[in-house]
């Protein structure tokens, strides 16, 4: 390798070789399809879902891109320190140089990206995008991601804050330019001068991180440098400290990123008014959506094994090692994810209440409410908030823990192709809704045996079950006394459910054994069986 | 930290004390009737343990016993295997071929019975950076009935950690000072330390970890200690066992192999057995 260029284009290029080459081939294989199914002369109606099923790929990219080539990926985000690679501190090469080669690689791979993009677009989906202007913009949001990711910020946490803050203005100067239909030449001069501006304040802050500047606003903790440390009284058990342990380590994150977001989200309607029921219950739903959401996105910490060991997917020794079971270190993950949920929703509920009531769009929902009550009887109604409340819980636990089970297993390969496999259904979800929703036969068939689909779906996750079961017993993770007593739980909470179901809802237009599937299939099971097979699986390798 | 006096630190003080104890039936010396079920029943034993990554053999038909009290060294250079045959003790690796028993239980099937008894310093100084000390303390407390309070924060005091401050703040010889009182402070049966000198500084290596080893083998309790500083490992070892690529070319009290070597250094010893300089 004869320079710092090659040696950085080497570091970011080498192991992302097939992101091109996966790119081409996607949009080869795409352009394939028209052809292939509908005839060389036939025409293709460009619908929403298909638009989306052919420009995921080139989001994603342009996400892992941004990551990539700001350090993201390995660095601590919320930390006060730079995530700019210490390791690269100590090579014989100026400061500029340091800022200067991930800027020009990240540069040279969205240019890449575009003109990929650019040809998807006009051929096989003909679309009509500009030529310039969104490759120039992709260039400049992630120099200045750069920027911010490689300052030193005086609080934790800030570096997210003001990236955010600064991408969503700069987002949405550009928007406004597009609305106000300024030309191509004017946008292309408005972002391209940004990149030697960025590259300059690229070169100050990676100096100072190279410096070890790190400065401290946080008079608080300033504080307490040197205070001698509280005592606290031991943990009653092993299950309450690993319990303690999940909890510092992923519990805060959800509810925090419900509080930073969500009062954006109720604002909607001091901003815009409520001037019709219609809008503001699409607040509240957007609203009471948000934890579930969210909950993905924190998830990702949640079941992955080890977020902070070098080897990023096997579990740590100081884990590994505790004499605890496997369950219970399942079990205390679980819990903290039940209490990060009731946090979450408190925090939620609270902010909602309080949106609601300043707003006065709280008289749009009790007008609804006293609607409801009269229509369906107290009791019922009751009946509806408490499995509605339960339900949003639910669906907010599920979302934090329902990936353990392929996190815990911590193998790369495992990891990565469900990540993929997910990705690739989502894509294919949009075309194939709007294909079913173009035809009338399908419809038609649908409606006439739309019955099987929760059928199979029950049969597949109880045969999944039975086959967890069997491993779980045969591995000894968990003794058979316990697989019973779990397994009798969860039939009484899904004879609960439907007998709920029933009650609230008897009519003969719905079979009763509908109800039964439906509690089957929400009662969670599966998944969080297979968890302990997963993590012993990745303990003892 | 008291430490133990000089003419103390060689095992045949032990057989002489063991002899005492039959003759004049001390009290205090009680413990040391584990030293005579070292025999009966080895702390460690491995049989016949094979592992591949891939296409690389890490052990190869690996037999090892180590009877109950006593300092044991494992040696190697680098990639030879001592890691991957100390995650094998800790039930971490699963045997492909072959057996592991620790206090004759198989680590994999009973982690907690196996784990409870075995105080281990991992290499990887792996303590999660956002705890405080005294956070690390009282988390690692709750899975040791036998934690000792008192031996926590001597230990503590000794490795001069700040109670309040955080792990990632620490330097890498603090962050394994704490790994090791963590490890230390429930009076495991069984001590493992997977290359404490990579992150101890000399002083602590010289003045306290030898000190805390000898301590535990006079007390009847086992260290296995992996090193590639010989000159250390001649200094504390009772037992040395030297693995090369896997494979366990030799295992026997350091005396027997200083006998059998003529005297030479245990540095000229591996040199030639294994045909490496280590460094």
């Amino acid at each position: 390798m004869q320079s710092s260029a090659a040696a950085f284009a080497w570091e970011f290029g080498w192991p992302r070789r097939w992101i091109p080459v996966a790119l081409g081939v996607y949009l080869v294989a795409h352009g394939l399809l028209k052809p292939l199914l509908l005839g060389s002369g036939a025409t293709l109606d460009l619908g929403d879902g298909y638009i989306a099923f052919a420009l995921v790929p080139f989001s994603f990219t342009f996400m892992y891109f941004i990551a990539v080539f700001s350090f993201g990926l390995n660095g601590d985000l919320a930390a006060r320190q730079s995530i700019y690679p210490a390791r690269l501190f100590t090579l014989p090469v100026s400061s500029a140089e340091l800022a200067g080669w991930p800027m020009a690689c990240g540069l040279a791979a969205m240019s890449m990206l575009w003109v990929i993009a650019r040809i998807a677009a006009l051929w096989p989906l003909r679309l009509d995008l500009p030529i310039v202007w969104p490759g120039v913009m992709m260039a400049v949001v992630l120099a200045w991601t750069q920027v911010f990711m490689w300052m030193p910020y005086g609080f934790r946490g800030l570096r997210v804050a003001v990236a955010v803050i600064v991408l969503i203005t700069l987002d949405t100067l550009v928007i406004l330019a597009i609305n106000y239909k300024m030309s191509e030449t004017a946008l292309v001069a408005f972002l391209a001068p940004q990149l030697p501006v960025a590259y300059l304040c690229a070169c100050l802050v990676v100096a100072r991180a190279r410096r070890g500047v790190v400065p401290d606003w946080n008079v608080f903790s300033r504080a307490r440098v040197g205070e001698a440390a509280k005592p606290r009284s031991p943990f009653r058990s092993m299950a309450a400290a690993q319990v303690w342990f999940e909890w510092r380590r992923n519990g805060r994150s959800l509810p925090v990123m419900v509080a930073l977001v969500l009062p954006f989200e109720v604002a909607t309607l001091f901003i815009t008014g409520f001037g019709s029921t219609a809008y503001v219950f699409k607040v509240l739903i957007a609203a009471l959506l948000t934890p579930i959401l969210m909950a993905g996105f924190t998830a990702a910490t949640v079941s992955k094994a080890n977020p902070f060991a070098r080897d990023a997917y096997g579990v740590t020794p100081f884990t590994a090692t505790k004499p605890i079971t496997t369950v219970a270190l399942i079990a205390a993950k679980l819990r903290m994810a039940m209490w990060s949920t009731l946090a979450t929703w408190i925090v939620a509920l609270a902010l909602i209440a309080i949106g609601f009531s300043w707003s006065g769009a709280d008289s749009v929902l009790s007008e609804w409410g006293q609607w409801f009550v009269t229509k369906v009887g107290m009791p019922r109604a009751i009946v509806a908030a408490a499995v509605t409340l339960g339900g949003l819980l639910l669906g907010t636990w599920m979302m934090l823990v329902q990936g353990l089970f392929v996190g815990l297993t911590g193998r790369e390969w495992l990891i990565k192709t469900t990540g993929i496999a997910w990705l690739v259904i989502f894509m294919a979800l949009g075309p194939i809704l709007e294909a079913i929703w173009d035809s009338t036969a399908a419809l038609r068939w649908l409606w006439n045996n739309w019955i099987f689909f929760p059928a199979i779906l029950v049969v597949l996750k109880m045969t999944a079950a039975i086959v967890i079961a069997k491993r779980l017993s045969r591995s000894g993770v968990i003794g058979d006394g316990a697989l019973a007593a779990g397994a009798a739980s969860w039939a009484a909470i899904v004879f609960v459910l439907y007998g709920a179901f029933v009650w609230w809802a008897d009519t003969p237009v719905l079979p009763r054994y509908l109800f039964l599937l439906i509690a089957i299939l929400a009662v969670p099971l599966v998944r969080i069986a297979a968890a302990p097979l997963a993590l012993n699986w990745n303990r003892h390798r | 930290m008291p430490k133990v006096p000089r003419h103390l630190r060689h095992p045949r003080h032990l057989r002489h004390l063991r002899h005492l104890r039959h003759l004049r039936h001390l009290r205090h010396l009680r413990h040391l009737r584990h030293y005579d079920s070292a025999v009966a029943e080895p702390v460690i034993s491995i049989a016949n343990l094979s592992r591949r990554f891939g296409e690389k053999i890490a052990l190869n038909s690996v037999d090892l016993s180590m009877p109950r009290g006593g300092v044991y060294g494992l040696v190697g250079a680098n990639g030879a295997g001592k890691t991957t045959l100390i995650k094998h003790i800790l039930g971490l690796l699963q045997a492909e071929s072959g057996s592991v028993r620790v206090f004759g239980l198989d680590p994999v099937a009973e982690p907690v019975a196996v784990l409870s008894r075995i105080g281990y310093l991992s290499e990887e100084n792996d303590l999660p950076g956002w705890m405080r000390v005294d956070e690390l303390i009282r988390y690692s407390r709750a899975f040791y009935k036998n934690w000792d309070d008192a031996y926590a924060e001597e230990l503590r005091q000794s490795f001069a950690l700040d109670p309040a401050a955080k792990i990632k703040t620490l330097s890498k010889g603090q962050k394994s000072r704490a790994g090791l009182l963590v490890a230390l402070a429930y009076r495991p049966e069984l001590l493992v330390l997977d290359e404490p000198s990579s992150g101890l500084d000399p002083i602590v290596r010289r003045d306290i970890l030898g000190a805390v080893m000898r301590t535990i083998a006079d007390e009847g309790r086992t260290v296995l200690f992996s090193s590639h500083l010989l000159d250390e490992v001649e200094q504390v070892a009772d037992h040395v066992t030297m693995i090369r690529q896997g494979t366990i070319v030799m295992s026997a009290p350091l005396d027997d192999i200083k006998a059998s070597h003529n005297g030479r250094t245990l540095d000229e010893i591996f040199v030639s057995l294994v045909g490496v300089t280590n460094t």
